[in-house]
């Protein structure tokens, strides 16, 4: 299933966007789409079929926990598991992306093995690996 | 003979002066003194003045950020290099070995070996590769602490704008055009961007272990 999972890296940094997309490659999934923003990265979300969300918070447009809003309180998209890729580091931002239905939090700089990790966790834990 | 101040009687401290530019420092003052007032420049003045040591360690912390990826890219350069001039040697040594006798380097495994270290050696050079496009990740988190010095740069600015106006001359302002007054920049203190100094401070995780313990104590 991991080969045919579709990825949608959400960052304003292009930097981050090509070494998230990366990593993904090298775990395996290599099937990986990328959006500046939350504007950017809903259109996308609605109008193509992707599995996955890996978002940055602090973005221009909408941010993070605006897109985790959009996505949960969309039908069609609520099913979506959100990994929040961030440097926001306030424990205050982690329970609220948490509340948020966030399927999980890491904070920059992050490792290649806690990506993985956690896309594995939560691709298990939705019964999609 | 020193300048008195007419009003006191008391000898104007700046000998050269006349009681009448003395009068106008003190007019000049009570006018600077009153346009802070109005305009509430003093509270704002001082609340971007106390942010000035924060922008400090944050660009204390770009710094130290920028000096350990280049490091670590350096680092991790010189260990992939010794580990590709291994494998051109070992090449070199294997290539040899079956020119001089291809059924001997088969049998005594020394193609085998080779074999083996190319594969384990390769390995080592992708987790390098690895380790260093991770080090690209400086890019963002610099990126994001640069954005909020800039926007308090540009704070700074509004407000001194703001003061020089209000301060100026009045002939000043009848002869020279005001400049256009810079519209403050939205204050965003939403999010708050990389943790500069996460240790001692209760209220900001240092790592992601940190992180997990947080979501598992809530249930997640």
């Amino acid at each position: 299933m991991s080969n045919e999972l579709r990825f949608l890296v959400v960052d304003d940094f292009s930097t981050m966007r090509r070494i998230v997309r990366n990593l993904l490659k090298e775990s395996g999934y290599t099937d990986a789409d990328e959006a500046e923003d939350g504007v950017v990265a809903l259109h996308k979300l609605r109008n193509s079929t992707f599995h996955f969300v890996v978002s940055d918070i602090n973005m221009p447009n909408m941010n993070g926990f605006q897109l985790l809003a959009e996505i949960k309180k969309d039908e069609k998209l609520k099913h979506l598991p959100v990994l929040m890729v961030t440097a926001e580091a306030r424990k205050e931002d982690i329970v609220m992306a948490a509340q948020q239905g966030a399927a999980g939090y890491i904070v920059k700089p992050f490792t290649k093995a806690t990506l993985e990790d956690k896309v594995n966790l939560i691709l298990t834990k939705l019964g999609l690996k | 003979m020193s300048a008195m101040d007419s009003t006191t009687n008391t000898p104007c401290p700046f000998p050269g002066t006349t009681p009448a530019v003395h009068q106008s420092i003190g007019l000049l003052t009570r006018q600077l003194h009153d346009a802070l007032s109005g305009l509430s420049l003093t509270d704002k003045l001082k609340d971007l003045a106390e942010e000035i040591p924060d922008a400090k360690s944050r660009l204390s912390y770009i710094t130290r950020l920028t000096g350990e990826a280049a490091e670590k890219v350096l680092n991790r350069v010189d260990l992939a290099k010794a580990q590709q001039d291994h494998i051109a040697a070992e090449t070199r040594r294997i290539g040899a070995l079956i020119v001089k006798d291809p059924v001997a380097a088969v049998a005594k495994g020394h193609v085998m070996n080779f074999i083996t270290d190319v594969e384990k050696s390769t390995k080592e050079v992708d987790q390098h590769l690895t380790e260093i496009m991770m080090a690209q990740d400086f890019h963002d988190l610099t990126g994001q602490v640069i954005a909020k010095v800039v926007t308090l740069a540009a704070n700074i600015e509004v407000q001194l704008v703001q003061l020089l106006i209000q301060t100026a001359p009045q002939e000043a302002n009848l002869k020279t055009p005001h400049p256009p007054v810079a519209t403050p920049l939205p204050h965003q203190p939403v999010l708050a961007g990389p943790a500069i100094n996460p240790k001692g401070d209760p209220d900001v995780v240092s790592g992601q272990s940190e992180v997990d313990d947080l979501l598992a104590s809530l249930g997640f």
